[in-house]
């Protein structure tokens, strides 16, 4: 187990290091000048190349790619994620604040993909072809298909229109204050629990499917077993493990989702944060706000694969 | 005290703008011999007005920065203007009349030469240090004469600006190399953008005040809070020199994207109580309201496209140029864009400026007419006088990445073709490649907006079409125009000014430097408990933004 948990770590280590790599190459290929961000429009035109040039100094910018990415690694490591370019507010005080917005949303929608996606998954899968199969098939495809920030559009307009509704429009951490906080995150949680549940929905109910023609569920149907307790006890236990996969696959799309659905809803979390830092090209926000995505990704995948061995005794590492 | 405030009825309200009109025009008018005097008042405060409250008022995404002298951007000036205080100012009743501010009253030499400023006693900033002239000065110097990296939109207004000498605590006088209009030069005095900031704040920080959240000021409000890209918030300055002012015990302003559904709908939804730059949409649901007052006005910006006259030889001739401005149908253009950001038409100058061609007089000339096809054949003739019958092919038309423009440039390219058979390639970039590509001469067509800071015609023939001007992106030079942009600059007489600037309008109908687009306007809805504030008539949204006269009631 600890040589599997020390490969797991190795590949993990070697995939940030190259996504590290990518975020920082393709942000400095990239055309763009934050510089016009930074003096405005009318600063940026009216600035010497002088100027520009010993502001982009002043910023590290005009150093050598590769001091620059030691530079930044050297960051990651000591805890200390750089300033924005622009107010020099820190990374770190940015992820703070609005890192628990997002992981709530984050957290709720998986939660809401599997109060809505197992249901139905099971309901399909004990009546296949029924009207309640159907029913399910077409409601999930339809989920997969609205893109979530649109979805998010109509019910903000929706609410706004019909109820005069909006939830509160800067952060409301929840032990400031439970309820206001309620209110942000579940808007976005539902809309992209909603489409993760129909995946897990089509998922579990193929992967039940299967699994109730094992013989095992032959026979506990042979000996009278209830069929509430067959499928529940006997057949979800191991339908489920491809399930738990596809959560940790999707707890990504979840994340990359929360970006145009957080700017659909106006949640100022870390995905908005990001929206905003590309059009800014605040580049020390943008490199690291993607590495942390891709940290919490592959950590999330990781902690799947070691989940395998306490779901299923089977397995052994 | 009747607990209500004070009401004006239209009698007074004329008697007085009558009144303070004929001491503006006084007042201009140099007596020989003798330094003209102004000293109108300032904003006083109302003992009838109901005082206390919150105001939450969203203008704009975050501020890329803190130093308002380098900013160009209303992400600035509207949250942090509370917080400071002009030399002199626009009032807030009308967004136009010059008044006192920090500076008592001033005086203008016959000549036009020396300005002088009698600054209040007694003015303190946030962090309890005493405002003296050489604040002021040090403000000026900044802004006149920019240090090494700092970089000043306005500094072009201060161009000359000689020395600014502190004649004693209270009083400062800036004397100038050549004279220039009053108007012009009291109207860059009374900017939004000229904040007085301290000496010592300068001095701590190099000169750059671009990460520098909290320096103090001497305005109404203080800096409480601030959360990155949500909200700034200020509290009442209990020891404001203008005693009674201001009536609000706090501020909120929220950081919100202009025209965006999340203004929009934070506003309608009663999030805030003032919102700026709402969406078309947004603003005619809001006047559909019964408790909500939607106002719009002018701003100071120019949606245009220019012709590279470097790098294309066609576009290099006037009539080739002159030929695209007639072709183009700005009525539909304006259409295009109606549920995106409010427009008007206009030439090369602002429509709504007292110098500019009326409105009436421009919808008869070619290329503004509602009727397009006399333009339209008079743009054909051009080109086949210029010697491209055919049309032109393969343009690059750089379009910078925002909705309107994307709107605009397939509108354009389908105008150009139809009416003169010139085919373009839309080339979409975002804002920061368009600049580079702009000043880089990357393009053919290039289609964006340029804001100036005054509506003074001599502020926009240096900034956008003047020789080798920072915005003048199409590289034009026509020296008959700039040797009448420097007569007009440094002319006196209002009247005689008014011709020369229609004489240059002619001209660059002649010889489009850029082809205008249109003209925008700003969208404000607030809810009617927010009372003393009339936007409607204000000139653009950087000149009266501090809220000190705005009260709640109701």
């Amino acid at each position: 187990m600890k040589k599997y948990l020390l490969r797991r770590a190795l590949f993990a280590l070697g995939t940030l290091i190259g996504v590290s790599m990518i975020i920082f190459v393709v942000l400095r290929v990239l055309p763009g000048d934050p510089l016009v961000a930074i003096l405005g429009v009318e600063g940026h035109a009216r600035m010497m190349p002088a100027d520009k040039a010993r502001i982009m100094a002043d910023l590290g910018l005009s150093d050598p790619l590769a001091i620059q990415y030691l530079r930044w690694l050297r960051d990651i490591v000591t805890g200390d994620l750089g300033k924005s370019f622009f107010r020099g507010d820190t990374v770190r005080d940015l992820i703070l604040h609005r890192g628990p917005i997002s992981a709530e949303i984050a957290l709720l929608a998986l939660v809401v993909s599997w109060i809505v996606g197992l249901p139905a998954g099971i309901a399909s899968a004990v009546k296949p072809n029924g009207w309640l199969d159907a029913v399910a098939r077409v409601v999930s495809i339809v989920f997969i298909a609205v893109p979530g920030f649109w979805l998010g559009l109509l019910i903000v307009l929706a609410l706004l229109f019909w109820f005069g509704y909006k939830a509160p429009i800067i952060i409301v951490h929840v032990w400031e204050n439970p309820w206001q906080n309620f209110q942000q995150v579940i808007g976005p949680a539902v809309v992209l629990g909603l489409a993760q549940g129909a995946y897990i929905s089509r998922m579990s109910r193929s992967c039940l499917l299967e699994v109730i023609r094992e013989d095992y569920v032959r026979t506990a149907r042979a000996k009278g077993a209830d069929e509430k307790v067959i499928v529940l006890r006997h057949a979800l236990p191991n339908a489920l493990l491809p399930v738990i996969t596809i959560s940790g696959v999707l707890l990504g799309f979840v994340l990359g989702g929360s970006v145009a659905v957080e700017q659909a809803f106006g949640v100022p979390g870390l995905g908005r944060a990001l929206v905003i830092a590309i059009i800014e090209r605040d580049i020390i926000v943008v490199q690291n706000l993607v590495l942390l995505y891709a940290a919490i990704f592959v950590v999330v995948n990781v902690l799947v694969d070691l989940s395998y061995a306490w779901l299923d005794p089977r397995i052994r590492y | 005290m009747t607990g209500q405030p004070r009401r004006v009825d239209r009698r007074t309200f004329l008697k007085v703008s009558a009144a303070g009109a004929g001491a503006v025009i006084a007042s201009r008018l140099p007596s020989p011999g003798s330094a003209v005097a102004q000293a109108p008042a300032g904003v006083k405060a109302d003992p009838a007005v109901k005082r206390g409250g919150t105001l939450r008022y969203s203008v704009h995404s975050a501020a890329a920065h803190f130093d308002v002298h380098q900013s160009g951007t209303v992400a600035n000036i509207g949250p942090q203007s509370p917080m400071y205080d002009t030399l002199i100012r626009r009032d807030p009743k009308d967004g136009q009349t010059i008044i006192s501010d920090l500076a008592e009253r001033w005086t203008i030499a016959p000549d036009g030469k020396k300005y002088t400023f009698y600054l209040r006693k007694g003015v303190k900033f946030h962090d309890g240090a005493d405002f003296t002239a050489e604040d002021v000065k040090a403000t000026y110097e900044r802004i006149a004469r920019p240090p090494k990296g700092v970089v000043i939109p306005r500094t072009p207004l201060f161009a000359t600006v000689g020395d600014i000498v502190v004649v004693n605590p209270h009083q400062i006088e800036f004397r100038m190399t050549e004279p220039r209009p009053a108007p012009y030069m009291l109207g860059a005095f009374a900017s939004g953008w000229n904040i007085i900031v301290r000496k010592k704040s300068l001095e701590e920080h190099g000169g750059n005040l671009r990460q520098v959240l909290n320096y103090p000021g001497t305005g109404p409000y203080k800096h409480v809070e601030r959360r990155d890209k949500e909200v700034w918030i200020m509290e009442r300055n209990k020891d404001y020199w203008n005693k009674g002012l201001p009536y609000l015990d706090r501020v909120e302003v929220y950081h919100m994207p202009p025209f965006s559904p999340e203004l929009g709908s934070s506003f309608l939804a009663g999030k805030l109580d003032y919102a700026r730059l709402l969406d078309p949409v947004s603003w005619r649901k809001a006047k559909e309201m019964k408790n909500v007052t939607a106002a719009a006005f002018n701003q100071s910006v120019i949606q245009a496209f220019w012709c590279n006259q470097k790098k294309n030889k066609a576009l290099n001739d006037p009539r080739v140029r002159r030929a695209i401005h007639l072709a183009m149908d700005r009525n539909a253009l304006v259409e295009v864009v109606k549920d995106t950001a409010p427009m008007q038409i206009g030439g090369f100058v602002y429509p709504f400026h007292e110098m500019s061609t009326p409105k009436a007089e421009l919808e008869k000339k070619l290329g503004y007419q509602k009727d397009i096809k006399p333009a339209v054949q008079e743009a054909r003739r051009l080109m086949a006088e210029a010697g491209y019958k055919d049309g032109l092919k393969g343009l690059d038309f750089v379009v910078r990445d925002i909705q309107t423009f994307k709107l605009w440039a397939v509108a354009i390219q389908a105008m150009l073709k139809e009416h003169i058979n010139v085919e373009s390639n839309l080339r979409v970039v975002q804002t920061s490649v368009w600049f580079d590509e702009a000043a880089a001469g990357n393009f053919d067509l290039a289609i964006s907006a340029i804001v100036s800071s005054l509506m003074d015609p001599s502020d926009i023939f240096s900034a956008w079409y003047g020789k080798g001007g920072p915005q003048n992106y199409g590289s034009w030079v026509n020296e008959p125009f700039h040797a009448l942009a420097a007569q007009i600059e440094k002319e006196l007489d209002q009247g005689k000014r008014k011709a020369m600037v229609r004489q240059a309008e002619d001209m660059l109908e002649k010889d489009p430097p850029l082809i205008p687009v249109a003209y925008e306007q700003i969208y404000d809805a607030y809810y009617n408990k927010v009372k003393g504030q009339n936007p409607s008539s204000y000139f653009g949204i950087y000149d009266v933004v501090r809220w000190d006269q705005v009260y709640l009631q109701g």
